[in-house]
């Protein structure tokens, strides 16, 4: 494939100084510094969160755990819906396969695991296999849609979740599975405990983000796909396979659900359904962070994370999606675009 | 580009038809089967697909087994010796499914129903297998409400929550203070639906009986719940010296796993009707520190020859340890079959009267045979307790049921 010289022009028309691939962005060369005020106002909204916390739980050590855990768990969910907004920045692709991917590198990990591999050198399988996965489902199922009304690709992704599912069911059964990680144990935080799978769970998660936000921003092949992303027709004339680029955003974004998977793996009872556990928040954290925004998904990942744990304070006894809706309904009506996208 | 598409489409079509095969068994199988007349019908409702679907799968092949084995002995007698057959119905876990499929299996001609696992759907069915006159017996579901409504034509072989939450106070009262150390304080960790509030209601009226103080109650969504260290660390701030759990399988082995990396101060992890503490795989997947937890919750009775051979029989069958659901699904069937036998007629009305008014053995742990109350409650269902020793859940309490004695405090170290 073909590249634009005229990079610097397509670098202009990333905004916000994050890895926007929002198709709607004006190029507006003011916005190209980080939005601190954003970040600032976010992270204060967050000190007063938890300081209200300490006073409705009378217990330091549980809402330090609290916070512990939730921004581990965050981070996870972060993963997860970076590869969902990845596809739907670029592809416009609302991806409801995406769980049922992350189930199906659970049983890849769990499979390799019994065939005696480590659980996390089980990513240099899974993540290459899912990868592939992608390109194959984009290429073989969703090319022909591509560019049809939202609602087919809708409903094709949906039908490949529920393919997964019933196949995972058909294949391996009902019972619970488990991976475990030997010398997993408690690590002491600030009082708190976490386990070991739990802290590099996370780490991977932020490793792979800072991984991906580099390709997006300093590779050609990221310069390609924020380049289709900002306009397809456009970077067609430049010279650019789009439908190459298609196949590689997509295999990306399933690839953060095959990592996601095998670094969740020792955390989670293993179940077909497993992934639909993780594709609710996702999809929470995408349209949080703003549609198509990579960072703005980690972020969005960290907020969902401390809502979910901090809400189990605020009202003992409710699901962990109450206090995650309620944050979510907050934000849709002060920012409509997510915290980090712009209004078209 | 369109050969590929073509292609994988190949590739596709089998698995998805594979895929519809597996979760709808039933729909296949008995589609041509409406004019049989040489059978009897029963309808078998549970998730067999869904997030339940391991668990529904069990209770509908225990269902199975305990047709096949009253066809062997020669079918339904007083009716000349007519076969029983089993229609399976996936309810996938949904009340308005299982709505539906249970109103179907009646068109199908289907004299009675068991099912379905869930409280919510068994709800539902009730109501239909009242409105058309057809018998239900619940295998599992526990939820007080269901038979709270004064409908004739539903019974319940399992406990209800409340003889769950009330027996699992005494058991553990009384299992504490034969070891020495009466209990002072309980946590207790319940799922928020209508089986574990109950649960925790019955639980906390028999503790304060018992002069135990129940503090703090946490509640939690087992369907979306993804990590339970934030409510240990508060068990663990209380300074509670039993944690009490109600709950399912996957949110079990999470408790567990919190409990694991928080390590409070506590004599005994002890759950009622817990989903997850009971289970042969749940030492599997917790490992080690799965040791010494405590269930008090319906049981197989492993100790009853008749069960050993059921269990030696699911295994050889279907490659999987037996559960007790599917255990209570087989006495299920052999409710309606009893009655089917002693009404003479296959007549729903006359089954209901029959169903009402028998008394059925039992594989169950229990006091005695499943007998049904004025409510449509069996009177001798009750739970045992259980305990997890060696790597495996052993029978402990009461001491006629005991296949092993109770480990209590039930951690050393703490």
């Amino acid at each position: 494939m073909t590249f634009s010289p005229d990079q610097d022009h397509v670098a202009a028309g990333n905004g916000g100084g994050v890895a926007t691939l929002d198709p709607d962005e004006l190029p507006a060369p003011a916005a190209r510094s980080v939005p601190w005020l954003r970040i600032v106002v976010i992270a204060a909204l967050i000190v007063v969160a938890i300081g209200l916390a300490y006073l409705r739980a009378g217990s330091g050590v549980v809402v330090t755990q609290a916070v512990v855990t939730g921004i581990l768990i965050g981070g996870v969910y972060g993963l997860v819906a970076m590869g969902l907004t990845l596809i739907f920045g670029v592809l416009d692709i609302v991806n409801f396969a995406h769980g049922s991917f992350l189930a199906l590198a659970l049983f890849l990990t769990f499979g390799l695991t019994q065939a005696g591999l480590h659980v996390y050198l089980a990513l240099a399988i899974s993540v290459p296999a899912m990868f592939l996965l992608g390109v194959l489902v984009q290429r073989g199922i969703l090319a022909g849609a591509m560019g049809k009304p939202l609602e087919n690709q809708l409903l094709i992704t949906l039908g490949i979740s529920l393919i997964i599912e019933n196949a995972l069911l058909l294949f391996f059964g009902g019972n619970p599975r488990s991976v475990a990680l030997s010398g997993d144990r408690g690590v002491p935080i600030l009082g708190a405990v976490a386990n070991l799978s739990r802290i590099l769970a996370f780490l991977g998660a932020l490793l792979l983000a800072g991984l991906l936000y580099l390709l997006l921003q300093r590779t050609r092949l990221g310069t390609a796909i924020r380049a289709v992303a900002a306009n397809d027709t456009g970077a067609q004339l430049v010279g650019i396979d789009t439908r190459v680029i298609y196949a590689v955003t997509f295999a990306i974004g399933t690839a953060c659900a095959g990592a996601a998977g095998t670094l969740v793996a020792p955390l989670v009872t293993i179940e077909p359904t497993t992934g639909s556990l993780f594709n609710i928040v996702a999809f929470v954290v995408v349209v949080l962070g703003g549609m198509g925004n990579v960072v703005g998904a980690l972020v969005g990942g960290l907020i969902i994370g401390l809502a979910e744990q901090l809400g189990g304070i605020y009202l003992p006894g409710q699901s962990p999606l109450l206090s995650v809706f309620i944050v979510f309904v907050l934000v849709l009506f002060l920012r409509p675009q997510g915290l980090f996208r712009r209004s078209a | 580009m369109r050969k590929t598409w073509t292609a994988t489409l190949a590739l596709a079509l089998p698995l998805a038809l594979a895929a519809c095969g597996g979760s709808a068994p039933a729909g296949t199988s008995n589609g041509g089967g409406g004019q049989s007349g040489g059978t009897i019908k029963i309808g078998s409702l549970h998730p067999l697909s869904g997030s339940s679907a391991a668990d529904g799968q069990q209770m509908d092949n225990g269902a199975k087994l305990a047709v096949e084995a009253i066809n062997n002995a020669g079918g339904i007698k007083s009716q000349g010796g007519k076969k029983l057959e089993l229609v399976s119905a996936d309810t996938q876990g949904k009340p308005e499914v299982g709505q539906s499929e249970a109103q179907r299996l009646i068109q199908e001609g289907a004299v009675g129903l068991l099912g379905t696992y869930q409280s919510a759907v068994s709800a539902n069915v009730s109501t239909v297998a009242e409105r058309n006159k057809v018998p239900f017996v619940i295998d599992v579901s526990s939820a007080d409400s269901i038979l709270a409504q004064g409908y004739k034509y539903t019974f319940r072989v399992q406990p209800s929550s409340t003889v769950l939450g009330t027996s699992g106070a005494q058991f553990l009262d009384q299992v504490a203070k034969a070891a020495g150390k009466p209990v002072k304080q309980v946590a207790v960790l319940h799922e928020q639906g209508p089986f574990g509030t109950a649960v925790r209601d019955a639980f906390k009226a028999e503790a304060a009986k018992a002069g135990i103080k129940v503090e703090p109650a946490i509640a939690y969504d087992a369907a979306s719940v993804s990590d339970l260290t934030t409510q240990v660390t508060q068990v663990k701030a209380s300074g509670a010296d039993v944690l009490m759990v109600a709950g399912y399988y996957r949110d079990g082995v999470l408790a567990a796993k919190a409990v694991d990396t928080i390590k409070p101060t506590l004599n005994a992890v002890y759950g009622v009707a817990n989903g997850a503490f009971d289970l042969p795989q749940f030492p599997k997947e917790v490992g080690a520190p799965a040791e010494g937890y405590f269930d008090a919750n319906y049981h197989a009775d492993m100790t009853k020859p008749d069960m050993q051979a059921l269990a030696k029989l699911y295994t050889e069958r279907y490659n999987d340890q037996i559960r007790t659901g599917a255990v209570l699904a087989y006495d299920s069937v052999q409710v309606i079959a009893a009655a089917l036998e002693k009404a003479g007629s296959a007549d729903a009305t006359k089954v209901r009267d029959a169903i009402a008014s028998g008394e059925v053995p039992t594989l169950i742990a229990g006091p005695g045979t499943i007998k049904f109350g004025p409510t449509g409650e069996n009177v001798n269902a009750t739970p045992i307790l259980m305990q997890v020793q060696g790597g495996a859940p052993k029978q402990v309490f009461p001491a006629d049921k005991a296949e092993a004695q109770p480990v209590y405090p039930a951690f050393k170290s703490q």
